[in-house]
């Protein structure tokens, strides 16, 4: 498929490559190529995003303490719809203020004002205690802008991976380096 | 999914853009030469067993001999085609991406939505363009009218090869630039005529399968 020489043409984005060598015009499919590949991926996760409703609508539980019903490395599945009212008992996914880790429990106690703003305790199954400790310094409720999403679906063990290359960096740049290579050689 | 577009006609793999199983077809051997090849170049030596590469040689020969042998010009339009939707599609995926980050999520919801799906339609569009307008044509050739009056005739050349067979099936088709009707002739023949038991290319067979192919065309052109 590649344009040995320089050969008259009479369409316009051809005539772009007229002045370009070779490597120029190969490099360029190449970056595409690349280029498609990334945005597929990133479409499908906007996608997501926007179905769901949530910011960050896959998430890997990274703590023991929803065991039994999540164990550390089990990906979950959130949606945040605005018609659905956060209730007792439900298992929500919220974000600390000042913290960029989300953290995934149970809520405990709801307080409901008649225009439908709530203010929410969490607690994790298997701690002794509610959340009040993790909170913000003079917090002691959630609100629904604190939610990143309800836990609707999971898949258990997959996320191991993630939580892997977060521990160890080494290790993700090994598996990068890998995928790299593996797609270089595949082209030759 | 929408991996293997730019390379897509030729890799045979899932429909969409880039090459998530498909090897970047660069014609195997001859394509560092950036200027005219002659068809006595250096031979094609490919691995045998690798039915893709066997494909792009046999496809990169042949695109060889019609361009140098019968001196035609070849016209880009095809893959120019697949090139611009790609382009489009990334820069939906750039828009998108950029806007994110600007106004963070909420607030972005509206045009996240309309470049995700305007990025599946393009990639819809894409399939489409690949299946019906490109088929597995790898060559469009112009032949300019000597006279310089009539509009040029168009030769189209495409192949295929199923996966583990050892029937290649070439077929060229030639378009009148005067009274626009088409005419295509086809041979299928076992890749093991072509190709000798180190994987080198023969062009000394190969070659005049073409031209007897070409020569059927143009033949019944003067008759007409």
């Amino acid at each position: 498929m590649c344009r040995k020489g320089l050969r008259q043409n009479n369409n316009f984005f051809s005539s772009c490559h007229v002045w370009s060598t070779l490597y120029t015009c190969k490099l360029y499919y190449q970056v595409l190529n690349f280029g498609m590949i990334v945005s597929s991926a990133l479409m499908i996760w906007k996608g997501l995003m926007v179905i769901t409703g949530s910011e960050s609508p896959i998430v890997v539980v990274l703590s023991g303490s929803m065991e039994p019903a999540f164990h550390r490395g089990d990906l979950l599945f959130l949606t945040n719809r605005v018609e659905d009212p956060i209730r007792v008992g439900e298992i929500v996914v919220f974000r600390i203020e000042g913290r960029e880790i989300p953290i995934v429990h149970r809520v405990l106690k709801i307080h409901e004002k008649q225009n439908g703003h709530i203010k929410f305790l969490t607690k994790g199954d298997n701690n002794a205690v509610d959340d009040r400790g993790l909170y913000k310094q003079g917090q002691h409720w959630l609100e629904k802008k604190d939610v990143v999403g309800r836990a609707r679906g999971f898949v258990p063990y997959i996320g191991i991976v993630t939580i892997l290359m977060n521990d160890y960096p080494k290790f993700k740049y090994a598996v990068l380096f890998l995928l790299g290579l593996f797609v270089l050689v595949h082209r030759e | 999914m929408a991996a293997a577009a730019v390379q897509g006609g030729r890799s045979g793999g899932s429909g969409g853009c880039s090459g998530a199983g498909g090897a970047s077809n660069c014609g195997t051997g001859s394509g560092r030469s950036g200027l005219l090849d002659k068809i006595d170049d250096k031979p094609v030596k490919i691995d045998k067993w690798d039915g893709s590469a066997v494909k792009n040689s046999l496809d990169d020969s042949a695109k060889k001999v019609l361009l140098e042998k019968y001196k035609y010009v070849e016209n880009f339009g095809l893959i120019d085609g697949r090139l611009t939707i790609c382009t489009i599609s990334c820069f939906f995926a750039i828009v998108a991406l950029i806007w994110d980050y600007m106004h963070p999520f909420p607030e972005s919801k509206p045009v996240l939505a309309l470049c995700v799906i305007s990025y599946f339609v393009m990639m819809g569009i894409l399939t489409i363009y690949t299946s019906y307008k490109e088929k597995s044509i790898f060559l469009v050739a112009h032949r300019k009218d000597p006279t310089g009056m009539d509009p040029d005739d168009i030769w189209q050349l495409s192949s295929s090869l199923k996966r583990f067979d050892d029937k290649y099936t070439l077929k060229l088709t030639f378009i009148s630039g005067r009274t626009k009707q088409q005419r295509e002739a086809e041979f299928t023949k076992s890749i093991a005529k072509f190709f000798d038991h180190s994987g080198t290319l023969v062009m000394d067979a190969y070659e005049p399968e073409i031209s007897r192919l070409h020569d059927s065309l143009a033949i019944e052109r003067k008759i007409k």
